[in-house]
């Protein structure tokens, strides 16, 4: 063997899958739009430049692509997931993901150790520190994400020093140097930029971050793991990371039942198919009527009269901001 | 700190443990998972497959963050005890990259003998043998035909932010351009008046230009990520302690390789909004390249092999040619 060793392709892969493949790691995710243009613009190069019409590709075009990009990188661990967009109107994302995924490796290549230190005890603040059973925000305003720029302070150090000062500091800086010594507040408004602009991170108008579908899909094992009890009882217990009764995916935008207690969650973009299947518009578990005013996501926080309360200026400026953004979209 | 400095870097080597750890220790029982008839033929055969798959990985990994392929890394990080499989793995790895991604990887040619110092170069001297050097360092690149390679398919990457990506891959584009077109040597004093006529002496935009705290970064920073990264060589001679007449800006191995004439001849034309046949001349004995009409995918094999093979004659001849080139630009710069 060696000489003759030929890597597994699927039948007929050829140059135009080879475009495919490294404009999707470029991008790192798809919606179909974003395909059309893509394939169009690749046919039209392997066609000798002629142009092609995007309208003209079609879903079945696009997904064969994807299936056999999807055949070709899952030998060596990669996978091309897709999942539908809790927020923006629920338009399906494919993305290029690492099968093996937690936020570690997928960061550790273009971050700095602290910046994946921090990004870890971000994921703390959205999936613990705000979500609790009764707010499960799962997101966070800048304020919320500046607080845990630096580690926790670690107690032990101060208990055995009652040394000199001085020693007492370098301990102080051998336990921040060991856990890592945090961000400085500028750094993480970087960082987050940075996080926003890579698809990991999603900024809403409110100023909340949440994960972006792409961080989902990738993280979506990992999440689960590392924020859910696994010995719980699957149904009757709160979980940190719940699942929509219709789609089954995480939510972390949507509806709650009316009834504390009840884990029944619902994204916004299952509801109208959801409901249409249903005699009542009831919690399918303990019949609470569903009056889809109790929320999942950063509505948890927006929704509550004192927060309404005091938008005062910044609501006016953000409704400015959003009549601005869907001019632009209908462009 | 020096404690703090060791333990980050301690932390640094655990995080990349991590990362190229983790395909590789489940590489056993994840094949047998997969399927029973493998399990039965966990021969050389699969234990080669693993490592071209995570040598592949390995590559793309170290592409995303710029950072160099090297053999060292390969060894350490991709072989482990299977250090005597290196030209096997590598070879299938190769094949992989070319038949999955149309990418390849290339290796790096060495240090310019240019470039050296008197004393550097006494020591390569005694250290060369009969063989020929080699960087032992690569870079993935893609191999697709050129008609695929449009703004339309390949965007920059998402890695920090796509608008950041586009702008560094045009300044370091733009520089490597000049300083080749110079006769592949630039003197301080020159690279930044042309750094000032594109209105970046002072700053540049940083990798991720969103960023309301730091939209743009120094441009002395910026450059020395182009120097980290292998795409230019800033070279100070040490007599003239400092004096910045005497610094002179070349191109780096990993410019060599990404952006090689070809990639210059494009981007001239584009410059200059199209072509012709006085521009195509130019371009051909500027940069040495046969004449061909752009857009067909031919020979850039050939002259990235051409760069790769270590610069046989350095001396007068080369700085000769270099004046001439010099004088070139002057003229393109002129019209």
């Amino acid at each position: 063997m060696g000489d003759e060793w030929e890597p597994p392709l699927p039948a007929g892969y050829s140059d135009v899958n080879r475009a495919f493949l490294q404009a999707f790691m470029a991008r790192g995710t798809l919606t179909f739009r974003e395909g059309q243009r893509l394939l169009a613009a690749i046919q039209s190069a392997s066609e000798g430049g002629s142009h092609i019409d995007p309208a003209s590709i079609t879903m079945d075009e696009f997904q064969n692509f994807i299936r056999t990009a999807r055949d070709a990188v899952e030998p060596l661990d990669f996978d091309i997931r897709n999942t539908r967009d809790q927020i923006r109107g629920g338009e399906r994302v494919w993305a290029f993901i690492n099968a093996h995924s937690d936020p570690a490796t997928q960061l550790s290549t273009t971050h700095t150790p602290e910046e994946v230190a921090y990004v870890k005890r971000l994921l703390d603040a959205m999936f613990e520190q705000y979500n609790t059973p009764r707010m499960e925000v799962m997101a966070v305003d800048e304020g919320q994400a500046l607080r845990v720029s630096r580690p926790a302070a670690r107690r032990e150090s101060n208990m055995n020093g009652n040394d000199n000062d001085d020693e007492e500091h370098q301990e102080d800086g051998a336990a921040a140097a060991a856990t890592g010594r945090g961000l400085k507040h500028s750094e993480v408004l970087s960082l987050l930029s940075s996080l926003v602009a890579e698809g990991w991170l999603d900024k809403s108008l409110n100023g909340f971050y949440s994960l972006t579908p792409r961080s989902l899909m990738e993280l979506w094992s990992w999440l689960v793991a590392t924020y859910n009890e696994s010995d719980a009882d699957a149904d009757d217990d709160w979980q940190r990371i719940k699942f929509c009764e219709a789609c089954k995916e995480i939510v972390t935008y949507g509806q709650r039942c009316n009834e504390p207690n009840c884990t029944i969650r619902l994204h916004d973009i299952c509801e109208d198919g959801f409901w249409r299947t249903r005699p009542e518009r009831k919690c399918p578990k303990c019949s609470t009527p569903w009056e889809g005013n109790h929320y999942v996501g950063e509505r948890a926080v927006t929704s509550r009269s004192g927060f309404q309360r005091g938008r005062g200026r910044r609501a006016r400026r953000t409704e400015a901001a959003e009549a601005e953004e869907n001019g632009a979209d209908e462009e | 700190m020096p404690v703090q400095q060791r333990l980050r870097r301690q932390a640094a080597q655990n995080v990349d443990d991590d990362d190229m750890g983790q395909p590789h220790p489940q590489s056993p029982g994840e094949v047998d998972s997969d399927g029973d008839e493998q399990m039965a033929e966990v021969g050389p055969r699969d234990e080669t497959t693993q490592l071209i798959k995570n040598l592949v990985r390995y590559a793309l990994s170290c592409e995303y963050s710029r950072a160099p392929i090297r053999r060292d890394g390969i060894k350490e990080k991709v072989l482990g005890s299977n250090g005597r499989e290196f030209k096997r793995v590598f070879a299938g790895a190769q094949k992989q990259l070319r038949a999955t991604f149309g990418m390849e990887m290339v290796e790096l040619p060495t240090k310019d003998r240019n470039l050296m110092t008197a004393e550097q170069k006494r020591k390569a001297a005694k250290s060369q043998t009969q063989k020929e050097p080699t960087s032992n360092t690569y870079v993935l690149v893609s191999v697709l035909p050129e008609a695929y390679t449009t703004p339309a398919i390949i965007t920059p990457s998402k890695v920090q932010s796509a608008e950041g990506e586009a702008a560094y891959v045009a300044l370091y584009t733009m520089i490597i351009a000049i300083i080749t077109l110079s006769g592949g040597e630039l003197s301080e004093p020159r690279l930044r008046r042309h750094l000032t006529r594109l209105n970046v002496s002072e700053n540049m935009p940083s990798l991720n230009p969103n960023d309301e705290t730091s939209p743009s970064e120094k441009t002395e920073m910026v450059l020395q990520r182009m120097v980290r990264q292998g795409y230019l060589v800033k070279l100070t001679d040490s007599r003239s302690g400092g004096d910045e007449d005497q610094t002179t800006w070349h191109v780096g191995p990993r410019g060599k390789v990404e952006v090689d004439k070809e990639v210059i001849a494009a981007f001239v034309r584009t410059i200059y909004g199209g072509s012709d046949d006085e521009l195509e001349n130019r371009l051909q004995v500027s940069l040495k390249i046969r004449d061909r009409k752009p857009g067909v995918p031919d020979m850039v094999e050939e002259v990235a092999e051409e760069e790769a093979a270590p610069n046989g004659d350095p001396g007068p001849s080369n700085r000769r040619r270099g004046r001439r080139r010099q004088t070139e630009a002057y003229d393109e710069e002129s019209d």
